[in-house]
C-alpha cells in the first residue's frame, strides 16, 4: 500500500481542515498516526489491540464530532488530546470490568477531557439505539432506510433498486418502514 | 393513513427546505396553529439528526476501519507490547523524564567543564601575574639601576649597581626601606640631601611585607634633630590627598597624588594604592599625607595599569619597628604626639622632611 506517502502523520492544522473538508486521505493519515501510541498504552494496561481500536476509534469519534461542530479550539496538541481521550474512555472501561480502578501508566501528557468523553458517551448511547434499531427493523426496510436518508438516494432509485412498480408504492414502504424504526428507536430500553 | 404520509413528506420537504416560500409560509402557519403537527415536526427532525448523525459515523467508522486494516497490526504490537524486560519499560514510561535527566546530566557536565576551563583560565592568569611579579621583583620595583659610573663617593669608589629611597624613623640612625631595595646587596650606603654618604647595615628584614630597617653605622654620623614627621597609626581614607620624597635621579624627587584604593595589588589588604607618579629609585620612600603623618612606603607599581602605585600601610613599619630590641633603637620611635608638620604648607614640609630622607645605595 502507498504507505510511504500517507503514512506522515498530518499536522494539527491539517487534521482540523481535513476533517471539516471530509478528506478521507487526512483522516487516514491521523488514523495510522496516532494508533501506535494508543495501542502502546491499551497493550501496557491490560488490554488487547481489539481494546485499542475500539478506545482509539471512540476518540476519533469524539474528536471527529468536535471538529465538526465547529467549537473546537485547539487548547493543546491533537496528539496530547487523542491520548488524553483514549485514556479516559479506557480508565472508564477498565473500571466497568472492574480489573483496575485505579490508574493506568501514562506514557504521554494526560489533559482534562471528562466533558468531551461525557457528551460522547451520550451520542454514542443514541448510536447504539439507532443501531440496534436499524438491525431490529430487518429487510428491505433497512436498506431504504439507509439509502433514502443516509446515502440520499432518491424515491426513484430506490424504486428501481427493488422494483417497486411505482413511487407511490415505495413511499408507502418508506413511510411504514420509518414509523417501524421510529418506534423501535424511540421505545424505552428493553435491553 | 394516505394523509399521514403526506403530512410526513410535507414536513420532510420542509426540513429539507425543499418547499415553495407559499408552501412553507402555508406550513409554518400550521405548525403554529395545530401543536400535533408541530410536535411531529420536531420529533421528525430529531430522529432525522439522529439517522444522519448515525450515518455519519457508520461512513466514519467505516473509513477508519479501512485505515485500521491497512496497518501492520502484528508488527505493532510485537513493538508495543509490554516488555518483559522491566529496563525497556521503564525506558518506553519514562521516555521524556529520561530526556529531561540526560540533558540536565549534559548541561551540568559542560557547565563543570566550562568551569574548569575557566579556572584553568584564571590558572595561566595567575601564573602571568606570578610572571608580572618576578619582574616587578627584578625591574619594576623601582630599582634604580645606576649603570652610569657614580660620581666619587666618600667611603666608596664603585658605581652602585641600585638604588632606592629610605626614611628616618629614629633620631639616632634607623631608616626604613623596602627589602626589595637592599636584597641581595653587598654593602649599603645612604646618601643624605647635602650629599654626605654613610655606611648602614640592615638590622632587620621583611620579605612578606617588603620591608627592611637599616641603620647607620658610620662613625660620621651624627644623630638627627627630632623627627619632623610621625607614623599614622591608623588606616587611612580613600581619597586622601599624599605626596612622596623619593630619589628616582640623584636629587629628591617631590611625587603628589592620592589613594585611590584600600588595597593593593591584587586586593593586597598590606598595600593602599596610590596614583602617584613614581619612578624607578622612589621604592621605600614615605608616603605622608597632608599632615605630614608618614602613611606607607612607596613599594612597587603596576606596569600594566595607569596610575597605580603600591604602598604598603605604615602599620607594618610599627610592626617591624616592634621586631627590634627597644633599647638598641635608642630613642623611643613612637615619634612625638604632636605633628611637628601639621598646619604647615606642602613646601615647608618638604623642606623639613628632606633632611630626613636618604638615597639608598646598593653595592653588590
Amino acid at each position: 500500500m502507498s504507505n510511504k506517502l500517507s503514512s506522515s502523520v498530518p499536522t494539527d492544522r491539517e487534521v482540523v481542515l481535513g476533517i471539516l473538508n471530509n478528506s478521507e486521505d487526512v483522516l487516514n493519515r491521523l488514523y495510522i498516526g496516532y494508533f501506535p501510541m494508543i495501542l502502546q498504552l491499551i497493550l501496557n494496561n491490560n488490554g488487547d489491540e481489539d481494546d485499542a481500536k475500539d478506545v482509539y476509534q471512540e476518540a476519533i469519534i469524539i474528536l471527529y464530532n468536535k471538529i465538526k461542530s465547529g467549537d473546537f479550539e485547539l487548547s493543546s496538541k491533537l496528539k496530547t488530546y487523542i491520548y488524553s481521550v483514549c485514556r479516559r474512555i479506557w480508565l472508564k472501561k477498565l473500571a466497568q470490568q472492574s480489573k483496575t480502578t485505579g490508574n493506568v501508566s501514562d506514557f504521554e501528557d494526560v489533559i482534562a477531557v471528562d466533558v468531551d468523553v461525557e457528551e460522547h458517551e451520550e451520542k454514542d448511547l443514541q448510536f447504539e439505539k439507532m443501531g440496534s434499531a436499524l438491525k431490529n427493523l430487518g429487510e428491505p426496510c433497512k436498506t431504504i432506510i439507509q439509502d433514502f436518508y443516509i446515502n440520499n438516494l432518491s424515491m426513484q432509485d430506490i424504486c428501481e433498486k427493488f422494483g417497486y412498480t411505482n413511487t407511490d408504492n415505495a413511499k408507502t414502504q418508506k413511510y411504514k418502514c420509518l414509523q417501524r424504526l421510529k418506534k423501535l428507536f424511540f421505545k424505552p430500553d428493553t435491553a | 393513513m394516505r394523509n399521514e404520509i403526506e403530512l410526513e413528506a410535507i414536513i420532510e420537504d420542509y426540513l429539507l427546505g425543499k418547499l415553495s416560500p407559499e408552501e412553507k409560509e402555508g406550513f409554518e402557519l400550521l405548525r403554529v396553529n395545530d401543536p400535533a403537527v408541530d410536535h411531529k415536526v420536531v420529533a421528525h427532525k430529531f430522529f432525522l439528526d439522529s439517522l444522519k448523525q448515525y450515518g455519519d459515523m457508520h461512513s466514519l467508522i467505516q473509513k477508519m476501519d479501512k485505515a485500521h486494516a491497512e496497518m501492520d497490526m502484528e508488527s505493532l504490537i510485537e513493538e508495543y507490547k509490554p516488555h518483559p524486560s522491566y529496563i525497556v519499560n521503564m525506558w518506553r514510561k519514562n521516555k521524556s523524564a529520561f530526556a529531561i535527566a540526560a540533558s540536565f546530566l549534559l548541561i551540568s557536565i559542560f557547565s563543570i567543564y566550562s568551569i574548569q576551563h575557566n579556572t584553568k583560565q584564571n590558572g595561566t592568569y595567575e601564573v602571568m601575574r606570578r610572571e608580572i611579579t618576578n619582574i616587578k621583583n627584578s625591574q619594576n620595583k623601582l630599582v634604580r639601576s645606576l649603570n652610569a659610573p657614580a660620581k666619587q663617593e666618600k667611603g666608596h669608589l664603585n658605581a652602585a649597581k641600585f638604588g632606592g629611597t629610605g626614611f628616618a624613623l629614629t633620631a639616632n640612625g634607623y631608616l626604613c626601606t623596602n627589602f626589595h631595595v637592599i636584597r641581595d646587596a653587598d654593602s649599603i650606603y645612604v646618601q643624605n640631601n647635602k650629599g654626605d654618604s654613610y655606611k648602614v647595615k640592615v638590622v632587620y628584614r621583611d620579605p612578606q611585607y617588603d620591608i627592611a630597617i637599616l641603620k647607620i653605622i658610620d662613625e660620621s654620623f651624627s644623630p638627627l634633630a627630632t623627627l619632623p614627621y610621625k607614623l599614622k597609626k591608623n588606616a587611612i581614607g580613600m581619597g586622601e590627598n599624599v605626596y612622596t620624597l623619593g630619589f628616582p635621579k640623584d636629587d629628591a624627587v617631590l611625587g603628589e597624588g592620592y589613594v585611590s584604593s584600600r588595597t593593593g595589588h591584587g586586593g593586597d589588604t598590606t598595600q593602599y594604592q596610590v596614583s602617584i607618579p613614581i619612578n624607578p629609585g622612589n621604592s621605600g620612600g614615605p608616603l605622608l599625607d597632608n599632615q605630614g603623618n608618614i602613611i606607607g612606603v612607596i613599594t612597587a607599581k603596576e606596569n600594566q595599569v595607569e596610575g597605580a602605585a603600591f604602598a604598603i600601610k605604615s602599620k607594618y613599619i610599627l610592626e617591624a619597628l616592634n621586631a627590634i630590641p627597644q633599647d638598641s633603637l635608642g630613642k623611643k620611635v613612637a615619634f612625638s604626639k604632636k605633628n611637628p608638620l601639621q598646619g604647615l604648607n606642602r613646601t615647608r614640609q618638604i623642606e623639613k622632611i628632606e633632611d630626613y630622607v636618604y638615597m639608598i645605595k646598593v653595592y653588590n
